[in-house]
């Protein structure tokens, strides 16, 4: 059953006809071609599909397309504006902070949306806030370093 | 990103650019190589430098996720002296890069990447000497600098080193040593220069498998067995061929797979298949390793010192255990998944994998076709960590497209990584050793059962006798990040605190006793002691401070783990690791901090927590909720000393950091409560019940 949905994708308005039950990660790789969103469990586990709706970090593969209708999402495409990189972006990268870097967009997208909610955490709360997305090369030491490089950046 | 499929053979390839190309050959390949360069499978590298002063290397070691794309330019760089900006990799297609039999065992650096090294200073040698003789100078009368020839005493006469080539094809094999840069002029080499990857990494431009889209591609998806070993006795697909988007239902003997226009289309349409099976008599967990000894048959004799059966009866001290670790999955971030696009009686398969030629060979066997016809390409990977080498979703892709005439790609869910590949081997492992009078081991005697020899060896001076045997493994088992040395090293690490902590030494001082033969060794264990600020001391202290050491893959790797033990709930953290490494000389400092920080976070999982648990042919962890990675609550702080030896070749690093942590947290609990556990995953339940004991 195709649905008419219309969504804000990182800042276009697009209205998608698709069958609305149809979750948004995959939504977004093979009809919008954005795939720097990945798959890495498909049931909410692992944090690789994680994009923003509006503020929040949401993980898109579990997430319902006809749930977001009318809302704005932005994926790690368009994190970056006018080709200069996002703060955490950039932290990530002085960081090092990956190595296979399947898992780096969703990590990056999430570490977003905790600055936003909180800008300065504390290492307790940036180690809580990104439990949630994991990275089987390990780098945690790094990532954790990068959400505080980042923290740091945005509270200028 | 290269979608041209397999239209272009390697000779054609290999024709196509003049300029200078170096071969770099294993010895016995030299002949084969002078004589036919473009098939001579014993090639291991080549490397072409271009009119534009550009170099492209061509290895068949492939970017995993541990930066060799980057180490790799880093050295030829400097041995050529041309930006590092100047240089390209090409990696992993099995069209354009010579033969490699894969990327495992940290091996990339050690082997391929010293050849690379070699290569790069071999092209020096050979340009200068061509401008020495078109000049009518003596190559010493030369300066080589920013990747110009120049004449010392008229630095106006002057060229390039790629103009040098006139784009003329030069093919010369490396022969002998090669005369390598000092290591002190060096400018690229031994500085942490950020990986070539990351702007595209973050900003999700770098592309994985499941990220290719040609024209007109569906998705297939497999049907897998309800249990291990089931087999297929009947099957009914009438249901699911009539499903919207289900562009077909393939069966070929066992294989059946479904085609549609979309992944979730032919993953539903899996689900309408009626198949019947007979299933197999399911393996029961809980008998597994006395299963072990049961069916074990000898396999190699690692060591055989002679003198050790009469040392062990005669010695003053004996100490006797077996230490058991458990299945351990992979679970790569990306599953496994393979894009095939069959053609004109060939294919192109993009696949995720760790060995590119391997998996070409499986494909021409499985489909039956010509070598030629068969190009296999992998352009970036979610992680590999050894589970990368099996080929089935390749080989299903393939064998879908060829039926449906339209690429195809094949990705598996989660539970299927979870299940369907192969596990790290569970390991049952009996050391006896002997000790005199004056605290020195006199023999070590081991029995190793199916894991394999990896990391067998304890690094120390004293005669050994080691062997491993074959068991059946009720589950599919392979590589796994070190293969056995992990499960050998927390045997033979658990094994030596024990030692040390009854004879009341202290347990750094017990290791440095035997390893007069091994100053490499001595010297990281004495900058790990010394980074920590290590006391000596008399385990247990209750302080919770574990140390272990280890050697593999030419390089020399000692931990000191600090634990916090909650005696209520018996949950293990790891608070802090303090580690040293020695890896010869180090290419890329941070890219080598960053492989030992990701293998000690990484072995903290298999260490504490995971453990594949199976039931009736069927493997019960087959999610991330069940079968639970480390998270950013599990990473310690960690402390990394690069012990310096420039003057020793590279070595590998992705690999050794791995193997002492397991050792190093249970030696912590020991030292924390003065109880020895011998089981990985050191689990609550197992700290509880000792706590009890």
């Amino acid at each position: 059953m195709a649905d008419a949905i219309t969504i804000r994708v990182n800042g276009v308005e697009r209205t998608l006809a698709v069958d609305g039950d149809r979750n948004l990660l995959s939504v977004f790789r093979t009809e919008l071609g954005l795939t720097g969103t990945k798959y890495g469990c498909g049931e909410g586990h692992c944090g690789a599909c994680t994009v923003l709706l509006d503020d929040q970090a949401v993980r898109s593969c579990v997430l319902p397309v006809s749930a977001v209708g009318g809302r704005s999402i932005t994926t790690i495409e368009g994190l970056a504006e006018n080709g200069k990189l996002h703060p955490v972006q950039e932290a990530f990268l002085e960081v090092q902070a990956m190595q296979c870097g399947y898992c780096t967009p969703g990590q990056i997208l999430n570490a977003v949306s905790l600055l936003r909610r909180n800008p300065r955490p504390s290492e307790p709360e940036i180690r809580d806030a990104m439990s949630g997305n994991l990275c089987r090369c390990a780098t945690y030491v790094r990532i954790l370093r990068a959400v505080q490089l980042a923290s740091q950046k945005l509270s200028g | 990103m290269d979608t041209s499929g397999s239209g272009i053979t390697r000779r054609e390839f290999l024709g196509l650019a003049g300029g200078l190309m170096i071969l770099i050959g294993l010895p016995r390949g030299l002949a084969s190589a002078a004589e036919d360069a473009a098939e001579a499978e014993a090639i291991n590298a080549w490397l072409l430098i271009t009119p534009d002063n550009r170099v492209t290397v061509f290895s068949g070691k492939v970017e995993i996720g541990q930066g060799l794309r980057t180490s790799f330019a880093q050295m030829v760089s400097d041995e050529l002296t041309i930006p590092f900006s100047s240089v390209e990799m090409i990696m992993g297609d099995t069209t354009r890069v010579p033969y490699d039999e894969g990327t495992f065992g940290s091996e990339s650096t050690r082997t391929v990447g010293r050849q690379i090294r070699a290569a790069a200073a071999t092209a020096r040698e050979i340009l200068a000497n061509m401008a020495a003789e078109e000049w009518g100078v003596k190559p010493e009368n030369l300066v080589i600098r920013d990747g110009r020839i120049s004449l010392a005493n008229d630095p106006s006469k002057s060229i390039s080193l790629g103009e040098l080539t006139q784009g003329k094809r030069i093919t010369r094999t490396l022969k002998g040593e090669a005369g390598l840069m000092p290591a002190s002029e060096y400018k690229v080499v031994g500085k942490p220069v950020p990986r070539v990857d990351g702007p595209a990494i973050v900003t999700g431009g770098e592309q994985f498998v499941g990220d290719i889209r040609l024209p007109g591609m569906l998705y297939g998806a497999v049907l897998y067995p309800p249990s291990f070993g089931a087999r297929l006795t009947g099957v009914d697909t009438r249901e699911a061929e009539k499903l919207p988007g289900v562009v077909a239902v393939v069966k070929e003997g066992e294989f059946i797979g479904v085609v549609a226009e979309r992944e979730d289309i032919a993953r539903s349409a899996r689900g309408a298949i009626r198949a019947t099976w007979q299933e197999a008599k399911p393996a029961v967990q809980a008998s597994l390793y006395d299963n072990f000894r049961r069916t074990a048959s000898p396999e190699d004799t690692v060591v055989d010192d002679k003198e050790v059966a009469s040392s062990l009866s005669s010695a003053r001290h004996s100490f006797n255990a077996t230490y058991r670790t458990a299945y351990v999955a992979h679970s790569p971030m990306e599953p496994h998944i393979a894009l095939a696009d069959f053609k004109e009686g060939g294919v192109t398969v993009w696949s995720s994998t760790q060995t590119p030629f391997p998996h070409r060979d499986d494909l021409i066997k499985a489909l039956n076709l010509e070598a030629s016809k068969v190009r296999v390409l992998m352009p970036r990977v979610g992680g590999g960590f050894g589970g990368r080498e099996n080929s089935d979703v390749a080989v299903a892709a393939a064998r879908l497209s060829r039926a449906v005439k339209r690429p195809v790609m094949v990705g598996q869910t989660r539970a299927e990584e979870l299940t369907w590949n192969y596990f790290k081997p569970a390991a049952l492992i009996d050391v006896r050793c002997g000790v005199s009078d004056a605290g020195l081991i006199t023999a070590w005697d081991c029995d190793i059962y199916n894991c394999g020899d990896r990391g067998a060896e304890p690094p120390y001076g004293f005669p050994k006798h080691i062997r491993t045997l074959g068991c059946d493994s009720p589950l599919a088992q392979g590589a796994w990040r070190g293969l056995a040395g992990s499960a050998n090293t927390f045997a033979i690490e658990s094994h030596m605190d024990e030692m040390a902590s009854t004879l009341g030494v202290d347990p750094v001082a017990f290791r440095l006793r035997h390893l007069d033969n091994d100053p490499r060794l001595a010297k990281t264990v004495q900058a790990v002691a010394e980074k920590y600020g290590w006391k000596p001391r008399k385990a247990p202290t209750g302080q919770g401070v574990g140390f272990a050491c280890g050697n593999d893959a030419g390089s020399c790797c000692a931990e000191i783990a600090e634990i916090d033990l909650d005696k209520a709930t018996g949950v293990v953290h790891v608070r802090r690791v303090v580690v040293s490494h020695e890896s010869g000389l180090v290419i890329n400092p941070d890219g080598i901090i960053n492989q030992i920080e990701g293998g000690i976070t990484m072995g903290l999982g298999m260490t504490l927590r995971e453990a594949v648990r199976y039931e009736n042919g069927k493997i019960l962890t087959d999610s991330f909720g069940s079968y639970r990675l480390p998270t950013t609550k599990d990473a310690p702080v960690i402390e990394t000393v690069l012990v310096g030896n420039p003057t020793h070749p590279p070595e590998g690093a992705g690999e050794p950091p791995i193997f002492p942590i397991a050792a190093a947290v249970s030696n912590a609990i020991f030292d924390a409560t003065g109880k020895r556990l011998r089981e990985l995953p050191l689990s609550p339940e197992q700290v509880l019940a000792a706590l009890r004991a």
